[in-house]
């Protein structure tokens, strides 16, 4: 688990990230969002499996932000969603490294699953 | 009541620095859920109350992880002071028993008066040792800083009993000093020197 700003620490080391740390940390990699937009991608992405409620939300980005992963960009409306002013988010450097680094991870276990036949399989 | 109103009185589940920070955020992603969902819907409240229930606890534990970690900074600064005390204490304590051993020297030693100069030598060497282990703060610093203070306290003991007519300042920085050093390195807290990341 994320939990605070370690100096020097290599994207390695944080992981494995909780899924809904990752899946806010993918969401991000499109650019700047804000948390309803958060919440949009990540369950548009996950095909509805991962619905991140707004107190998980919140308490990972405030994770993420005193780990150095994600940053703030500003507040402004979003055209689409009325005059309120809204808090968006970014991915560092940090965070795209993590973020590569924990697909990587996963897609390594994703391959020797398909090796052992455990998935990518049809059942006979 | 309002859905909206519903999830404010929700929001007091969650630590108050985390709700002044989130919030206004929070109840904004409440409003857009409400928005494109049914709210008189069970499932609806459900998802709300699963929500809040998973994460303001994990919040307010990490609050309360984060309160604790302001008091362990607080009894360190003590420990620091202690320690300054303690080194100076082993100063002093070292110096006089070198000129007790000058000034006995010059006439006829008896054995019991060598054992004293003997012992007061050593615990004060040892309470030096222990101010300066805990000064460096060193990853092995925090075990001669246990041991020190405890031998010392066994060896100022032994030349009081040894001694009865050691004045009570004597009394006071041989037994006081130690016990208080050995009540602050073991009171239980979170240990901030030789953790790694």
């Amino acid at each position: 688990m994320v939990t605070k700003r370690r100096a020097g620490r290599p994207p390695e080391a944080y992981l494995p990230l909780p899924p809904a740390t990752f899946h806010i940390l993918v969401a991000l990699a499109d650019g700047e969002l804000h948390g309803y937009a958060i919440m949009k991608g990540v369950a548009a992405r996950s095909e509805g499996t991962v619905r991140l409620g707004p107190g998980t939300l919140y308490g990972s980005l405030k994770r993420l932000l005193e780990a150095g992963l994600v940053e703030e960009g500003g507040e402004r409306a979003d055209p689409e969603r009325g005059d309120e002013r809204r808090r968006y988010y970014r991915l560092t450097p940090l965070g795209l490294s993590v973020v590569r680094a924990e697909a990587r991870r996963l897609d390594a276990m994703v391959r020797a699953a398909r090796r052992k036949k455990l998935i990518g399989v049809r059942p006979a | 009541m309002s859905a909206e109103r519903i999830y404010r009185l929700l929001l007091r589940a969650y630590p108050p620095d985390f709700r002044a920070e989130y919030g206004r955020e929070m109840v904004l992603v409440f409003r857009d859920q409400c928005r494109e969902s049914d709210v008189r819907t069970v499932g609806f409240w459900a998802r709300v109350l699963c929500d809040v229930a998973r994460s303001a606890p994990a919040l307010r534990a990490e609050a309360w992880r984060a309160r604790m970690s302001d008091s362990t900074r607080t009894l360190e600064v003590i420990m620091k002071l202690a320690a300054v005390l303690t080194v100076l204490v082993g100063l002093f304590g070292v110096l006089n028993a070198v000129v007790e051993w000058v000034a006995g020297s010059k006439g006829a030693i008896d054995g019991r008066y060598v054992i004293a100069v003997v012992l007061g030598g050593f615990a004060s060497v040892l309470l030096l040792g222990a101010g300066v282990a805990i000064l460096l703060e060193t990853r092995w610093g925090r075990q001669p800083a246990r041991l020190a203070p405890f031998a010392s306290l066994v060896s100022m003991a032994a030349a009081g009993l040894l001694f009865p007519w050691m004045s009570i300042f004597s009394q006071l920085v041989g037994f006081g000093l130690p016990v208080a050093l050995l009540i602050a390195l073991y009171w239980p807290r979170k240990p901030s020197w030789g953790s790694t990341p």
